[in-house]
């Protein structure tokens, strides 16, 4: 499934610079050094964190896009990064279980 | 990270990276308050380069895009309602005095306070790591103070290496015997 295929199942999208990248399975986890270590490549991932670093830490575990559950938002001056950055960022406004049970529905 | 004594590591390794001959890892809790402070007479940083280190796009190594070390750190320590603040007199303006001053101040009581850690396995691994420079650790809390300064060692060891299996395991004991038999002051933080 691609990025931009969420798009109308409850996700909407805050970047979408690459729309076109594959999802490749789901983490979990708002501990950014964690993350940072235990994100696979493509995966998406779910976090309610929203400050810059997840940007940075998306970018290094070359994650497929950043879901913002429980409807967070991401502030304006961090969207540009991670527009500048090429990250995808969408949101939910559904809790974390709830988006990851979504997200598994859709993948599968 | 999930200890702040990682964090302290990580952060002191760029100390060392930047040419520290002698690097201070000062902590001092008072009143439900945690003072971080790494101190280094390294070659110290441009106000450019000091402005841009709490970006974690920035970094001084090559082989990755982004330095988490000082975000992190920064983050810690504004979840709990604290600050980082940094600052650094570069080799150029003052060849004698120069150096870097990160400075975390972090709210103990805070929910999303992350708990200290082993801080003297952090001290221990810097040492081993290298042993031809110098650290001074100083843990103050409240009355109780754990200090470890290499350069007294030094002094005393002469030839023996820093790192040697027994002077490692000596210091690791130093230590724990300060911590065991200074009484933890019963503040806010006490056991309870």
């Amino acid at each position: 499934m691609l990025v931009k295929e969420l798009l109308g199942h409850g996700f909407k999208p805050v970047t979408l610079p690459d729309g076109d990248r594959v999802i490749d399975g789901v983490y979990i986890g708002d501990l950014l050094s964690w993350v940072m270590g235990r994100a696979q490549m493509d995966n998406a991932w779910i976090t309610i964190m929203n400050n810059v670093n997840v940007i940075a830490v998306a970018s290094l575990a070359d994650t497929s896009c950043v879901i913002l559950a429980e409807g967070v938002e991401l502030p304006e001056d961090i969207a540009k990064t991670a527009e500048e950055k090429e990250i995808n960022v969408l949101t939910s406004s559904q809790p974390i279980y709830e988006t990851a049970v979504l997200l598994a529905g859709l993948i599968s | 990270m999930k200890e702040l004594s990682l964090n302290i590591l990580d952060v002191a390794e760029n100390s060392v990276k930047a040419g520290a001959t002698l690097t201070q890892i000062l902590l001092t809790e008072q009143d439900g308050k945690l003072k971080l402070e790494i101190v280094d007479d390294g070659c110290g940083m441009s106000e450019d380069i000091v402005r841009s280190v709490t970006d974690p796009f920035y970094t001084t190594r090559t082989t990755r895009k982004v330095g988490m070390g000082i975000p992190l750190l920064k983050l810690a320590c504004e979840q709990t309602g604290g600050s980082l603040t940094i600052s650094s007199v570069t080799q150029e303006e003052n060849p004698v005095e120069h150096g870097t001053h990160v400075t975390a101040t972090f709210d103990m009581n805070h929910i999303d306070f992350t708990p200290l850690g082993d801080v003297s396995a952090s001290v221990l691994t810097l040492i081993q790591g290298h042993p031809d420079t110098d650290f001074l650790f100083r843990h103050q809390q409240g009355e109780r103070i754990v200090e470890l300064d290499t350069r007294q060692l030094r002094e005393v060891l002469e030839d023996v290496p820093l790192n040697s299996y027994d002077v490692m395991e000596w210091i690791g004991g130093y230590l724990r015997e300060q911590y065991e038999t200074q009484p933890e002051d019963s503040g806010p933080n006490g056991e309870d």
